[in-house]
C-alpha cells in the first residue's frame, strides 16, 4: 500500500518523469496504431517492432554505450529498411503480403538476436541491460533518455493531429485522394515514418517483442465502444496510457519484472472487458438482445395460438392446451403468459386464457404479417405454398410497419394467403 | 464505328494499359464531346473501369496518352471529379456521411487545412441534391448500398467539377435510387457538365445515355446512340472475348518484360 501511495503521489520526481513519458508514448502509439488497425495493416506494426532489434544492437556497437541518439537512429533505420523491403517485395514479387511480413519479421529479429549475443560475448561492461530492449523496463529509463522518447512522442501526436484529414483519406479511400491530386505516396511515407517512430520510442519501455500490442490493441479494444473516429482515437489513447502506467507500477514494485508483458496484460484485460461488455457490439449486449428477441418470439407464438383458436371458434385456451402446444417449454410458457398479462394483451381466469381487445389486435397483426409474407413468397418468388411457412415463421417478428404497408400495396390488399386462410385486418370481426 | 469530334473534352490517343504485364486495354483511340451523358458499356473484364482509371491517372498506361480539355491531367485536375466503385472502400470505417461528403472539398482546400463552415454548407447542399440531407450525422456503416452510392455522388458533386467520371454508380442500387441518380445526371448535363458512366446493364443503358463507348479489351465503338447501338456492334462487344487477343495477352504475360511499354 505504501508503495502504491509512493508511486501514484509522484513524490519521487523520477517516477513522475517515467509516468509522463509512458503516457505520452502510449497515447502516441495508440494514435498511430488506431489508423494502422483501421487500414488493416496491424501485422506491419508487428514486423516493424521486431525489425528494430538489429538496429538497436548496431547503434550500441557503433556508440559503445547505450547512447539514446545512436540507439534511436539505429532502430529507426532498421525499421525503415524493413518497411521499405516489405513494400518493395510486394510490388516486385508474387509473394503474398502475409508471407512477406512473416519472413521480414523473423529474418530481422533473428539477425538482431545474433548481434545481441555477439555483444554479450564481447564483455563490454556497458552492455548490461541491453536485454531490456526485448521485453522493456520502464523504471530503468534514464531521465536524459526520457527527453528523447517523450519529445518524439509529442512530435508523433502533433503530426497525426495536423495530418488527420490526410490520414483518414489514406485509410478510407486512397485512390480518391490520388484522383483529387493529393500526393498519396508521400502521405503514406509520412505515415510509415510516424509508425516506425512510435515503435522506436516504445522499445525501452515496452520492448521490441510486445510493442505491436501497444500499437494495435488499444484501437481494436476502443472500436467496440464507438463509431466516431475522434472518440476512437481518444479512447484508444486512454486505454494505452492506463495500461502503460499500470505496467510501469508493477515494474516499480517488483524490480525484476519487465514492463512490456505487464502492459500487455492490462491492455488485454481492457480489451476483454470491451469485447464482453461494450454496448451494442459486446458479447453480453448481443446475448441480451438475442434473449429478448427469443422471448418476444415465444410471446408472439402464444398470441398466434390464441388467435387460431378464435378462428376455430374457441374463445380461449386452457393452460394445459398451451403447455401441450409447447412441450418441454413449460417455464418459458409461464413467463410469456405473465409478460403478456402485464402488457394487457391476455387475461387469465383461473387456468383459462383469453385475448384482450388489445391482444386481439396484436395477434391479428402477427398473423397478418405471417400470411402476407407467405403470399409474397408464393406470388413473387414462385415458392410452392407448402414451402413458405418456415420463412414466414421467422419474419413475422421482425417485419416493420413500413414493410407491411409495402407488402399490402404490392399484393393489392389480398384476402387469402396461399393456404386459403383469411389474412386478418384490424377491423375484421371474428 | 468510332466517331471523332471537334474540340473534345476527352481525347484518348492509342491508349494501352497492362496489369502485371498482360494488356487489359488495347490501343483505345477516341474523343468525346462535352455536355453529354456518356455510357461505357462492355462485358465483365472488358476494361471499363481501367479506362476511367487511366483517364484519371490512377493506372499508368504502357502506351498512348490522355488529354482533358486539351490539356494534361495535372493542369485541369480541379475540373474533374472521380467516383470510385462503391465496393472499393471499407464502409465500416468510423466516419459520418458528412465526413465523407466533405472529402469532396479537400481538393480545393489543399493539404493541412480543415474544412470549415463554408465547406460544410456546400456538403449539405450536395447531400440535399441526392436526397440524403437527413443522413448527414449518420455513420456510413449504417447505410444501404443505394445510400452509400448516393453519398459517393454527393462527395463528387462537392468538387464542383465540369467533368464527372463515375465507376458503376448504378451497381447494387434499388430501382428508385437508380431513377433518382439518373435524373440528377441528366440535370447535370443540362447544366453543361459532362458525365461519363461505367454501366453494366445494356437494357437500361439504351434509355440513359446520349453517347456510348463500347469496350471489349479494345474499343468496339464510340459514338452517339443512333449510330452505335446496332445489333452488329452489340454482338461484337458482348459476343465473348476475342480469342486471338486473349491468346496474345497470355503470350505477353509469359515474357519476362512487357514489349508494349514505350
Amino acid at each position: 500500500m505504501s508503495d502504491f501511495l509512493y508511486f501514484f503521489t509522484f513524490q519521487d520526481s523520477s517516477i513522475a518523469f517515467v509516468v509522463i513519458g509512458i503516457i505520452l508514448l502510449g497515447v502516441g502509439s495508440a494514435y498511430v496504431g488506431t489508423y494502422s488497425f483501421l487500414d488493416k495493416k496491424a501485422l506491419l506494426g508487428d514486423a516493424i517492432s521486431h525489425a528494430v532489434l538489429p538496429g538497436i544492437c548496431l547503434g550500441f556497437i557503433l556508440a559503445g554505450t547505450k547512447n539514446p541518439v545512436y540507439i534511436v537512429s539505429g532502430a529507426f533505420f532498421s525499421g525503415a529498411l524493413a518497411t521499405f523491403l516489405t513494400s518493395w517485395l510486394r510490388k516486385n514479387t508474387r509473394l503474398s503480403e502475409d508471407a512477406i511480413i512473416a519472413s521480414i519479421l523473423s529474418i530481422f529479429f533473428g539477425f538482431g538476436i545474433v548481434l545481441l549475443t555477439v555483444i554479450q560475448k564481447s564483455g563490454n561492461p556497458e552492455m548490461a541491460g541491453l536485454n531490456q530492449f526485448i521485453f522493456g523496463n520502464a523504471i530503468a529509463i534514464l531521465e536524459e533518455d526520457l527527453w528523447v522518447y517523450g519529445g518524439l512522442a509529442v512530435f508523433i501526436i502533433l503530426s497525426l493531429s495536423i495530418f488527420q484529414k490526410e490520414f483518414s483519406l489514406l485509410v478510407f479511400n486512397a485512390e480518391y485522394g490520388k484522383a483529387i491530386g493529393y500526393p498519396m505516396g508521400l502521405i503514406r511515407l509520412i505515415f510509415n515514418v510516424l509508425m516506425i517512430l512510435s515503435v522506436v520510442i516504445g522499445i525501452q519501455a515496452i520492448g521490441v517483442v510486445l510493442m505491436a500490442a501497444l500499437l494495435i490493441t488499444p484501437g481494436a479494444a476502443a472500436r467496440f465502444w464507438t463509431d466516431k473516429l475522434g472518440n476512437l482515437v481518444i479512447l484508444a489513447g486512454i486505454f494505452s496510457a492506463v495500461s502503460g502506467v499500470m505496467g510501469t507500477y508493477i515494474s516499480f514494485i517488483l524490480p525484476q519484472m519487465p514492463t512490456g508483458p505487464w502492459v500487455v496484460v492490462f491492455l488485454s484485460f481492457l480489451a476483454l472487458i470491451s469485447f464482453l461488455f461494450a454496448p451494442k457490439r459486446g458479447v453480453l449486449s448481443r446475448f441480451i438482445s438475442r434473449r429478448s428477441y427469443l422471448k418476444k418470439t415465444h410471446q408472439d407464438h402464444l398470441l398466434k395460438a390464441l388467435y387460431r383458436a378464435l378462428e376455430a371458434g374457441k374463445e380461449n385456451l386452457s393452460i394445459e392446451e398451451i403447455y401441450e402446444a409447447y412441450p418441454f417449454q413449460k417455464k418459458e410458457s409461464d413467463r410469456s403468459i405473465d409478460n403478456l398479462i402485464s402488457n394487457g394483451l391476455i387475461i387469465k381466469n383461473q387456468s383459462i386464457i383469453s385475448l384482450t381487445p388489445k391482444g386481439k389486435s396484436e395477434s391479428k397483426r402477427i398473423v397478418r404479417l405471417h400470411r402476407l409474407w407467405e403470399l409474397y413468397l408464393n406470388e413473387y418468388m414462385n415458392i410452392a405454398p407448402d414451402h413458405v411457412h418456415d420463412s414466414a415463421e421467422k419474419l413475422e417478428h421482425i417485419l416493420t410497419p413500413e414493410l407491411e404497408e409495402l407488402l399490402e400495396n404490392r399484393l393489392n390488399y389480398p384476402k387469402l394467403d396461399p393456404h386459403q386462410e383469411t389474412i386478418p385486418r384490424d377491423h375484421d370481426e371474428l | 464505328m468510332i466517331n471523332h469530334v471537334e474540340s473534345p473534352i476527352i481525347e484518348i490517343h492509342d491508349l494501352t494499359v497492362s496489369y502485371d504485364q498482360s494488356p487489359v486495354l488495347w490501343n483505345v483511340d477516341l474523343s468525346l464531346p462535352s455536355g453529354k451523358l456518356i455510357g461505357i458499356l462492355g462485358p465483365n473484364g472488358a476494361g471499363k473501369s481501367t479506362l476511367i482509371k487511366a483517364i484519371m491517372g490512377l493506372v499508368s498506361p504502357s502506351g498512348g496518352y490522355v488529354k482533358l480539355f486539351d490539356k494534361s491531367l495535372e493542369e485541369v485536375r480541379s475540373r474533374i471529379s472521380y467516383v470510385p466503385q462503391r465496393e472499393s472502400v471499407d464502409w465500416n470505417f468510423p466516419a459520418s456521411v458528412l465526413d465523407v461528403v466533405l472529402m469532396g472539398t479537400y481538393g480545393k482546400l489543399g493539404l493541412f487545412k480543415r474544412p470549415g463552415k463554408k465547406e460544410k454548407e456546400l456538403a449539405m447542399e450536395c447531400l440535399e441534391k441526392v436526397g440524403m440531407h437527413g443522413f448527414a450525422k449518420r455513420q456510413i456503416s449504417e447505410l444501404s448500398g443505394g445510400q452509400q452510392q448516393r453519398v459517393f455522388i454527393a462527395r463528387s458533386l462537392a468538387q464542383n467539377a465540369d467533368l464527372y467520371l463515375m465507376d458503376e454508380p448504378f451497381a447494387g442500387v434499388d430501382m428508385a435510387t437508380e431513377t433518382a441518380i439518373f435524373e440528377l445526371l441528366k440535370q447535370m448535363t443540362a447544366e453543361g457538365k459532362t458525365v461519363v458512366v461505367v454501366h453494366h446493364d445494356i437494357y437500361s443503358a439504351v434509355n440513359y445515355f446520349d453517347w456510348f463507348i463500347m469496350l471489349n479489351l479494345h474499343l468496339v465503338a464510340s459514338g452517339p446512340k443512333e449510330t452505335v447501338i446496332t445489333e452488329e456492334l452489340l454482338r461484337k462487344t458482348y459476343g465473348g472475348k476475342l480469342n486471338l487477343l486473349t491468346k496474345v495477352s497470355e503470350l505477353i504475360r509469359q515474357k519476362e518484360f512487357n514489349p508494349l511499354k514505350n
